[in-house]
């Protein structure tokens, strides 16, 4: 295997909240491979926004990395300067958010925004740098990139603001693109035209993208690689197909199991996954999904679960789990 | 997780420094205003003339002004006054501004055309020229002052509470009330007033020292309380005119104006943090 | 049998901006010609993209947006007068998408939760025990009843939406979104609560969702919105076998699928849902139809009967038989 673009190794991390600390990340390691697409699954306030914001180094002022480093084409970013760290933003690494209407500043057109996220390309001038914009507005399958470029954010649909936000992120040609839950606010019909963007995107220009999503209909669709977050922690780690069709952490199965999309029968009922999260300020001493797994024993609830290795590029987070 | 009571907003309030510093001076003020005839070492309009000029000794700690009473006492019945008038002025215009506010947000569209043609026809009245020229047709006295005060910040008011309903009018709840089958007046007396009077509460603290001001500015061109009436205003004029002779004066009635006025400010400020639904506990959505 | 909720031709038309923006005064159709009706014990889905209308259509139901033509009629009787609706509200629930944003945020979920009684003047004996006694039915424990909105999580709020909703034992709930933004298995526990009591109370259904996968699992009937037209409607299970409006095939082939080994080599719809400002002449679809023709172009399709409670508005439904 080559050397990953992106690697995350034992990344720990807190945010101060009023009345202690909560444990949002939890010995966290991941791996992107050069142009692949990881997915990284799991419901809300299992870490998997901090995770991406962590990788591009934009976590919020009350988080605080406990352990870990987190590696870009070989180099800890976390040792890098700020002005390096800023450099490495949108030149190695961009991201796409959920709600492409906070990507923008709403009082300058999309043309001068586009222009300006190239800053840190030099030697280039303004004219190049917005015949570039122009031609990834096209790409990304603006119909009319001329108009787009001198409109404002509110005056494109979210669709089109998504569009172009992905465009703005691939101008610098990053290694790793960052989406995180980029499809959710969208419809439909504009979730399967951004999902199949983002595939024929990544086919041409070849760089790793890490989307983060609660849905695992993207994920299907979309990803090579899957890393499924349970409560701080990736509790299961799989290539896609593998993931669907023989998962092996009881949380993967319990997830899979409860999506209405992959129940074919016309039940009524569905399944659920009792109880709830844990409390992340004082995270249980064993396994943190026991409470709610159907295989837990008195070890899960004790000892913490180990990181079992069942093939090439799978791992589990289970004691039940058979390597 | 904290609750939304009347008790978190109290102990947030203490936990801000200066909050609690506008809070502990205001509630100074209002204590010397309401218990001024048990606290004020003397009778604040008695004559003395033989005792005028005397400076803060331990017979008069405020020393006396040129017709020999006590300065103390006159300045703790002048915060009486002040906050009488302060209070009533801007309760009652805080009252209509509530009350028109919410008919002009909720009300039929028409009516708000009007209510909004009138707030901003009085607003665009400047208080002092207003002020004057309402004393010169009326005649100077606490009622003129009350009234000025009531018809110029109504509007202020009032506006902000029309945008408060207005913004509220949509809201899912509200839709919810009324998809449930809730009354009108059901849903402005149980559902807006509590969720609009907060932001009033915190402009109408912060506009008390502005009519405290304006009060001792009116009395100290003789325009506002009438002589005897003790007021910070026409203490710091009568200071003013003896300055020479009785220097302690001005100082005297010029400190517990310049106290307040920080005491309702501060108080205003820490109100707005501590009703600021950011700082509460609202849960990560 | 009378149909519990029998709307009939529904227009809604917004005037555009204001009356002194340039062009303002303008009519805007919002809804045009909706025709549904609803049985009781019934679930019916209504389905469509975010501008499709559905959302305006359950307010009209209950009146909280003016119609400008057609009649609502609720068990048999005709609504018109705000004396009616205020009948409808009274055996009617509507829950919202934001279940916690529906909430009074300075009421207690207790108080919310018995506020209908209040509402239609409905004496409560004991309020501290009813509130229990609902909050007990949708799985909440009594001590929830001193929490405000904003301390509760989704999945909580969205119960004592259900429970504030079941207060006034209602013939009909109309569901906005019930499950927009819970994750899959909070969504699941929420459907599973609903569907126990439809069983137990005999309630009916509306439910209003873009989510395909859910209608599916809880719908009787389906209709698909467009535009603010009825596009098709039909019973769920025939609708999924064989699509016949291309918008609802075109919706069905977006979903994406929880299985890499089937994923979409090409998509089903392209662009998208075009301005309501700027509605297409002909059929609204033909825009982004894959197999408009040009009378799609010129004139609109009326609805058409294809079978017992299935139609469909296209000009050639039959086409897409095959290969579905």
């Amino acid at each position: 295997m080559t050397d990953p673009v992106l690697s995350v190794e034992n990344l720990s991390l807190r945010y101060r909240v009023p009345g202690g600390s909560l444990q949002v990340l939890r010995d966290v390691s991941l791996s992107v491979q050069p142009g692949e697409v990881l997915g990284i699954a799991g419901e809300s306030g299992c870490g998997k926004s901090t995770l991406a914001a962590a990788m591009i180094d934009l976590t919020g002022a009350n988080a605080e990395r406990t352990a870990g480093t987190i590696r870009l084409s070989g180099r800890d970013i976390l040792s890098l300067g700020q002005a390096d760290r800023r450099r490495m933003r949108g030149r190695d690494v961009a991201m796409v958010f959920q709600d492409p209407m906070t990507a923008f500043s709403p009082v300058l057109t999309m043309g001068s925004q586009l222009v300006d996220f190239q800053c840190n390309l030099d030697g280039v001038s303004r004219r190049e740098k917005s015949d570039r914009a122009r031609a990834m507005l096209a790409r990304v399958g603006l119909s009319d990139p001329d108009l787009a470029m001198t409109r404002f954010p509110h005056e494109l649909s979210g669709g089109m603001r998504q569009r172009a936000a992905i465009a703005a992120a691939l101008l610098m040609r990053p290694a790793v693109l960052i989406a995180d839950e980029p499809t959710t606010a969208l419809d439909v019909t504009m979730e399967a035209q951004i999902i199949h963007l983002l595939r024929e995107l990544q086919a041409d220009y070849g760089c790793a993208i890490v989307i983060v999503t609660h849905h695992l209909g993207v994920i299907a669709e979309l990803c090579d690689r899957v890393a499924v977050m349970y409560a701080g922690q990736v509790v299961e780690e799989a290539p896609v197909d593998a993931l669907y069709h023989d998962p092996r952490h009881p949380y993967t199965r319990a997830l899979l199991a409860c999506d209405p999309a992959r129940i074919e029968e016309h039940t009524g009922r569905l399944p659920a996954i009792g109880g709830r999260l844990p409390d992340l300020t004082a995270p249980p001493p064993g396994c943190a999904f026991a409470p709610r797994c159907p295989l837990a024993s008195d070890r899960c609830r004790t000892l913490p679960p180990p990181r079992v290795t069942i093939g090439p590029g799978r791992a589990a987070l289970c004691h039940e789990v058979a390597p | 997780m904290s609750s939304a009571g009347r008790k978190t907003v109290l102990g947030a309030l203490l936990r801000d420094p200066m909050g609690a510093f506008g809070l502990a001076l205001v509630v100074l003020f209002v204590a010397m205003a309401l218990f001024a005839p048990w606290i004020a070492p003397a009778d604040p309009i008695k004559l003395n003339v033989t005792q005028k000029f005397q400076p803060p000794s331990l017979d008069h700690l405020a020393g006396t002004d040129q017709l020999g009473r006590d300065l103390l006492s006159r300045i703790i019945f002048g915060a009486r006054t002040a906050l009488s008038i302060a209070v009533t002025s801007v309760g009652m215009a805080g009252l209509a501004g509530l009350i028109l506010g919410m008919i002009a947000g909720f009300g039929p569209r028409w009516l708000d055309a009007i209510l909004v043609l009138v707030f901003d026809s009085l607003s665009s009245l400047p208080m002092i020229m207003f002020a004057l020229a309402v004393i010169t047709v009326v005649g100077p006295g606490t009622g003129t002052l009350i009234l000025v005060v009531v018809l110029v910040s109504v509007p202020a008011y009032a506006r902000l509470i029309r945008a408060q309903t207005l913004a509220l009018a949509g809201a899912d709840f509200i839709v919810a009330e009324r998809a449930m089958g809730a009354s009108g007046t059901r849903i402005l007396l149980r559902h807006m007033l509590p969720n609009v009077v907060g932001p009033l509460v915190i402009l109408l603290s912060m506009d008390i020292p502005v009519v405290i001001m304006l009060e001792a500015g009116l009395s100290y061109l003789n325009l506002g309380v009438r002589p005897p009436t003790p007021s910070w205003g026409n203490i710091l004029y009568d200071g003013y005119t003896s300055l020479r002779s009785a220097p302690y004066m001005v100082l005297v009635a010029g400190l517990p104006l310049v106290l307040s006025t920080l005491g309702f400010t501060f108080l205003g400020e820490g109100l707005r943090d501590a009703l600021d639904p950011r700082l509460k506990g609202r849960g990560h959505r | 049998m009378t149909p519990l909720l029998s709307i009939a031709g529904i227009c809604v038309d917004l005037q555009s901006g204001g009356w002194l923006s340039p062009g303002g005064g303008a009519r805007v159709n919002i809804l045009s010609d909706i025709s549904l009706d609803l049985a009781g014990g019934e679930t019916l889905g209504l389905v469509g993209e975010s501008g499709s209308g559905k959302t305006t259509l359950a307010r009209a139901v209950l009146g909280l947006q003016p119609t400008s033509a057609g009649t609502i009629r609720f068990k048999g009787a005709d609504l018109c007068g705000p004396a009616d609706f205020h009948a409808i509200r009274r055996s009617t629930a509507l829950m919202f998408q934001d279940a916690a944003a529906s909430l009074s945020p300075r009421m207690t979920v207790g108080q919310a939760v018995i506020e209908p009684f209040a509402i239609h003047h409905e004496s409560v004996a004991d309020r501290r025990a009813k509130a229990a006694e609902l909050l007990a039915e949708v799985g909440l424990p009594p001590e929830m009843a001193a929490r405000f909105p904003h301390e509760l999580s989704g999945g909580q709020a969205r119960r004592v939406g259900v429970a504030r909703a079941l207060a006034l034992k209602p013939a009909l709930v109309i569901a906005d979104e019930p499950t927009a933004g819970l994750d899959v298995s909070v969504q699941a526990e929420i459907l599973n609560l609903m569907a126990d009591l439809k069983d137990r109370h005999g309630l009916s259904y509306l439910i209003i969702t873009h989510n395909l996968a859910l209608v599916r699992h809880v719908a009787d009937r389906i209709a698909v919105l467009y535009l603010g037209r009825l596009v098709e409607t039909g019973p769920t299970r025939q609708i999924f076998a064989a699509p016949r409006h291309p918008y609802t095939r075109s919706l069905i082939a977006a979903e994406p699928k929880p299985d890499p080994r089937r994923r979409r080599r090409d998509l089903a719809i392209k662009g998208e849902i075009p301005s309501i400002l700027r509605r297409p002449q002909g059929c609204e679809f033909h825009t982004r139809c894959p197999v408009a023709k040009d009378i799609c172009r010129s004139a609109a399709p009326a609805l058409q009967a294809l079978g017992p409670g299935h139609s469909v508005r296209c000009h050639f439904p039959e086409t897409h038989d095959k290969g579905g």
